[in-house]
């Protein structure tokens, strides 16, 4: 019930980011639909591996296969799907148990938290960017291939 | 052919591309792209956050550079979308500047989404997120208001034009003031999930994102400048809500 929960909510999230995007028509409604997934793989992914990170990655993993498709198919830059289906995965939650943490006198346990934050948008961002880089090279190659 | 209205077109799509939120590379691609499409010798271009240089050699003549600086971003998608095309469609056609102008000033005038649209899809936002960290529903509903309120908030600062800084730390301090005193009141139950549906508001996603891509793609200048931005934004939302926490007593997360 409460995957289902967040589910929804991640994608309503994300849906209203699309339009703080200025996003319309078809690109907005697949734009939601990415936080829909990124949500979704994140709890499918965390049946498998009882790493946080690891789930993170490999959830940013498949969103950024699935915006560097749909930007090709739909003619317009990544960024347009990426950024609003990535919004669930961001980790406010972790920012704000940092946040609380530096109210606490306790250093070590804020310390902590705090590279837990940075850990999760680490590996966001190697998720993001692992795929970009792949997907450069296979450009630089189809694109060489047809000038033959 | 005169290069000075050519690159000052380029300029036009590349400072445009940058404002709606494109990345680094991005922007020196197509500016690179597009002059290129011409008879160029050479290009130089040299891109931040804040401004972007080119240099453009004609075939024959003197070089020409042109600078911007960019003061302000407002993410806009879909005019990045346009943009892309009409690069797209410059480097196949090779129209003349005056098309290249006209176009320019159409997707400068798109408007963006009516305020009230806006002020609902950031209610949205905070309330989806205060439920989806695991808040009540009414609480949800609170967080909404807030979201809306924190919205309009945005707007009316952004018009004064205040820094960033101030304008995050505001927006976060009202947020966790409202928060708390829903709280206070008996209607909310949980604070630190109103507060939590509210910073997924603010969180500097798309700045954080982008400085990530900029600085793997080896544009190590642009990248970090975009990561100390983000972060002393982050810092800032962090300032506001605890300020107001330490007014209240703490919160107990």
């Amino acid at each position: 019930m409460s995957a289902f929960v967040q589910i929804l909510t991640g994608f309503l999230g994300s849906l209203g980011f699309s339009v703080l995007f200025q996003l319309r028509g078809k690109k907005l409604f697949f734009a939601a639909f990415g936080g829909f997934l990124s949500w979704s793989l994140y709890l499918l992914f965390g049946l498998f591996f009882q790493s946080e990170p690891l789930q993170y990655f490999l959830s940013a993993v498949a969103v950024t296969i699935y915006s560097e498709i749909l930007a090709r198919i739909l003619k317009t830059p990544t960024s347009t799907f990426l950024v609003s289906s990535i919004v669930p995965l961001i980790p406010g939650g972790a920012l704000y148990n940092t946040m609380c943490r530096a109210l606490d006198t306790d250093f070590t346990v804020f310390t902590e938290s705090a590279a837990h934050t940075g850990s999760l948008a680490l590996s966001l961002a190697a998720g993001i960017v692992a795929v970009s880089s792949v997907m450069k090279i296979i450009n630089t190659v189809t694109v060489s291939f047809k000038k033959r | 052919m005169d290069y000075n209205e050519l690159l000052t077109c380029a300029l036009d799509i590349g400072e445009l591309m940058l404002i709606s939120g494109a990345e680094i590379g991005r922007v020196e691609d197509s500016v690179k792209r597009i002059v290129s499409a011409y008879d160029i010798a050479r290009a130089d271009i040299f891109t931040i956050t804040s401004n972007i240089v080119v240099t453009l050699t004609p075939e024959s003549g003197a070089p020409i550079t042109q600078t911007r600086r960019i003061l302000k971003y407002e993410t806009d998608l879909e005019k990045l979308h346009s943009l892309n095309h009409l690069s797209r469609y410059i480097c196949r056609v090779k129209p003349d500047t005056d098309y290249i102008a006209k176009e320019i000033a159409r997707i400068r005038k798109m408007a963006p989404h009516k305020l009230i649209t806006q002020v609902a899809a950031s209610a949205l936002i905070a309330g989806s997120f205060t439920i989806f960290f695991g808040g009540k529903f009414t609480d949800g509903l609170i967080s909404a208001l807030i979201g809306a309120i924190v919205k309009l908030l945005v707007y009316a600062i952004d018009k004064t034009q205040v820094n960033a800084v101030f304008s995050n730390l505001i927006c976060s301090a009202v947020a966790s003031l409202i928060a708390f005193a829903f709280v206070r009141i008996g209607a909310g139950q949980d604070v630190s999930k109103i507060i939590i549906g509210n910073i997924m508001l603010l969180i500097p996603g798309i700045a954080l994102t982008n400085s990530m891509r900029d600085l793997i793609n080896g544009d190590i200048i642009a990248g970090t400048l975009r990561l100390c931005e983000a972060a002393v934004i982050a810092l800032a939302i962090a300032g506001g809500f605890i300020l107001v926490s330490l007014l209240f007593g703490g919160v107990a997360a």
